[in-house]
């Protein structure tokens, strides 16, 4: 077990309601609309910080600049050349039956070939201690600003635990960023793309750009012009962007291209991002990679473009599109979890062992009617972490998004958001589902 | 080998101004193993800076934005080109296998498939032409009750549609088949405005089949652009700012 000063960082234990109370004050929320209706929920912290050592985090952090390189390599052949398909790794049916394979992005090369520029992997850690990838996030991943400004909170609150404990400041992540951003940047400023403040993640946004230097933008203050992206100035001239970081998904991302109802796009900007005049951050089509479906050829993707061994296990995955897969899940329905692989933010994922008989019946019939639709999954029994509750501390599971920025290198951000359940007998702990968040102190030394 | 003198436009007309609008046209007809361009010139008005880029699909794209008030946005393309379906287009690409937004068939289409599949057999061109003479025994040519938003789907329950339903239930039929197919938007010698039809993977490269006529397609076609289905294709594409209630579009094609 890690040596820390445990009274130190007990001082923010103390002040944890003044935290809460700042984070709420500086409207560190997340939004979600459940039946239609917007709600804004407060995003609860924990004052206990997650700790990684320096020795694991080495560990991980090796791991995930792997995996996110072979990502990267991956989607560059799935929008080229194809290799992985017609050397026969991952089969056709899985790429071209995404949702998040885009067709109309065949051919294009993002400037340095770098697709996945900001990654958000999921990782849980066993009771062993062994470190799992749960899922990949390439498209627009979330969540870095909750332990930027928790830290700078917890700063503020307990200072001494940073004093005399050897954690690696967080702060860089906006200088990190900046310059992910520029390694993408095509000529011009940077920019942060919004749909608008009634998003779930809008504090997130208006956060990044100013701690970046990036201008905040909707779409009306965009347009393209000779395929070029510029952000009309208030004083009626324009201003060319160099890149964007854009927050809404790739299918509003141009109306002209994608979904044609689209309110919230820029139209013509996949001309001017072919054209090679405007960096996209992340790369429109990343969702092939991300699906749940490809994220059992990771392994096989990292052996394939890289010759190397995976150094980060997967979770123990089945595919019922393969036979032998389908039969152990029929045989193991009831221990495993399935996840619908059209699904995201924890909605779609089943646990066999919360099901009636009959229910467990239904759901095997659904999965022999569409094998591609899910994948199996063992359940992990991963590491419970304390948080506090009221005045006592109980144990709740907990996952780490770690964040991965690829520039010129592929750099891991030492820190990630710690997510837990707040309901002691869910393994889900996405924010939408209700669960909290925790600081993640990665140690020098 | 035939020599074609082209001649296509179109009228965007607006009932009130309109302003800041972006616009992606394809109407120029790619360079290809089939045709060859010996003059193509594309003229707008009002006067628009324009850029050229060439989509996914190999769609040369003709971009632009109209930042003023203007009521109406007109194109016109003339060119002579030189067509010869006696050389082949190898352009494959493996998302033409599977099923797109106005092909993806319902229970109704599926079980028309499924009914006569066991007569369709022999290679992807015995297939595609007895699949394409099963629909035209089906549904009938009638203008009037599609249009642009109407899938593949809706048109079979129909019965009834025009070239672009005929392309699209076809692809259908021949994706559920396990042959590569694609929409072709074009122009042909058998109709006043712009036409489509379809072209089918052998194997080896693509074939055109016109399945609004039931025939094949010969060097009276003129390719305009390619892809999965008419979204892919379609002429113009637009978004623009106004209070305008309708928009006016007006087609015209000759081939000579």
């Amino acid at each position: 077990m890690v040596q820390l000063k445990q009274g130190q960082f007990m001082q923010a234990v103390g002040n944890a309601a003044e935290i809460n109370e700042l984070l709420r004050r500086y409207g560190v929320k997340f939004g979600i609309y459940k039946n239609g209706v917007f709600n804004e929920q407060f995003f609860p912290f924990d004052p206990i910080p997650r700790v990684i050592t320096a020795e694991d985090f080495c560990s991980i952090e090796k791991g995930l600049v792997q995996r996110v390189n072979a990502l990267n390599e991956f989607l560059y052949d799935i929008y080229h050349e194809k290799k992985i398909v017609r050397d026969g790794i991952v089969p056709e049916d899985f790429i071209y039956i995404s949702k998040g394979y885009l067709a109309q992005c065949e051919g294009i090369t993002p400037k340095n070939r770098i697709y996945s520029h900001i990654s958000g992997i999921d990782l849980v850690q066993a009771k062993d201690g062994e470190w799992y990838i749960l899922e990949d996030n390439l498209r627009i991943p979330s969540g870095a600003s909750y332990p930027l400004i928790a830290r700078e909170l917890t700063r503020i609150a307990a200072p001494s635990a940073f004093e005399e404990n050897n954690i690696v400041d967080n702060r860089g992540y906006a200088e990190l960023l900046k310059e992910t951003m520029e390694n993408a940047n095509c000529g011009g400023i940077r920019a942060i793309l919004t749909p608008g403040r009634y998003n779930a993640a809008y504090f997130e946004h208006s956060y990044l750009a100013e701690l970046t230097g990036s201008v905040l933008v909707q779409n009306d203050e965009l347009f393209v012009e000779d395929n070029i992206l510029y952000h009309r100035t208030y004083s009626g001239g324009k201003t060319r962007i160099g890149v964007l970081y854009r927050r809404i998904s790739d299918e509003y991302l141009d109306p002209l291209t994608f979904l044609p109802q689209s309110l919230i796009g820029i139209p013509n900007l996949m001309e001017a991002y072919r054209s090679g005049n405007v960096g996209i951050v992340n790369a429109p089509g990343n969702g092939v990679a991300d699906d749940k479906g490809i994220y059992y050829f990771v392994p096989k993707m990292i052996k394939y473009y890289l010759g190397e061994e995976p150094i980060l296990k997967n979770a123990p995955t089945y595919l019922p599109f393969y036979e032998d897969d389908m039969k152990y899940v029929m045989e193991h329905l009831e221990t495993l979890v399935i996840k619908d692989v059209a699904e995201a933010g924890g909605y779609g994922v089943v646990f066999g062992s919360d099901l009636t008989k009959e229910k467990l019946e239904e759901f095997r019939q659904t999965i022999i009617a569409e094998p591609r639709r899910f994948i199996a999954q063992e359940v992990i029994d991963f590491l419970d972490l304390p948080i506090v509750e009221g005045d006592q501390t109980v144990m709740r599971k907990a996952d780490l998004r770690a964040f991965v920025l690829s520039g010129e290198k592929t750099k891991v951000w030492a820190s990630g958001l710690t997510r837990f359940s707040r309901n002691p007998d869910s393994f889900v702990v996405n924010s939408s589902q209700g669960g909290g968040f925790k600081d993640t102190w990665v140690l020098s030394r | 080998m035939k020599q074609v003198n082209f001649y296509y436009c179109a009228k965007l007309t607006f009932d009130d101004y309109v302003h800041n609008h972006s616009f992606a046209l394809r109407v120029i007809p790619p360079e290809t193993e089939t045709q060859n361009l010996l003059s193509c010139s594309l003229n707008i008005t009002p006067y628009v800076s324009t850029q050229q880029t060439v989509d996914a699909f190999g769609n040369n794209v003709t971009a632009g934005y109209l930042k003023g008030d203007h009521r109406f946005l007109d194109f016109e393309i003339k060119g002579i080109a030189q067509v010869d379906h006696t050389k082949h287009r190898t352009d494959y690409m493996p998302c033409y296998l599977y099923q797109s937004q106005y092909t993806k068939p319902d229970d109704a289409l599926k079980e028309f498939y499924t009914d006569i599949k066991r007569e369709c057999t022999g290679t992807a061109a015995d297939r595609a032409e007895y699949l394409c003479a099963a629909l035209a025994n089906t549904v009938v040519y009638e203008k009037g009750h599609t249009d642009t938003d109407t899938t593949a789907a809706e048109a079979f329950a129909l019965k009834r549609g025009v070239c672009q339903d005929f392309s699209h239930i076809l692809i259908s039929l021949l994706r559920m088949d396990g042959i590569a197919a694609r929409y072709i938007a074009g122009l042909a010698f058998c109709d006043g405005e712009t036409h489509s039809w379809v072209e089918y993977w052998t194997g080896d490269h693509w074939e055109g089949i016109d399945p609004a006529n039931n025939c094949l397609v010969n060097d009276d076609y003129i390719v305009i652009s390619q892809g999965r289905d008419f979204r892919d294709c379609a002429i113009d594409r637009g978004v623009m700012f106004g209070s305008y209630t309708k928009q006016l579009q007006l087609v015209r094609s000759i081939l000579s």
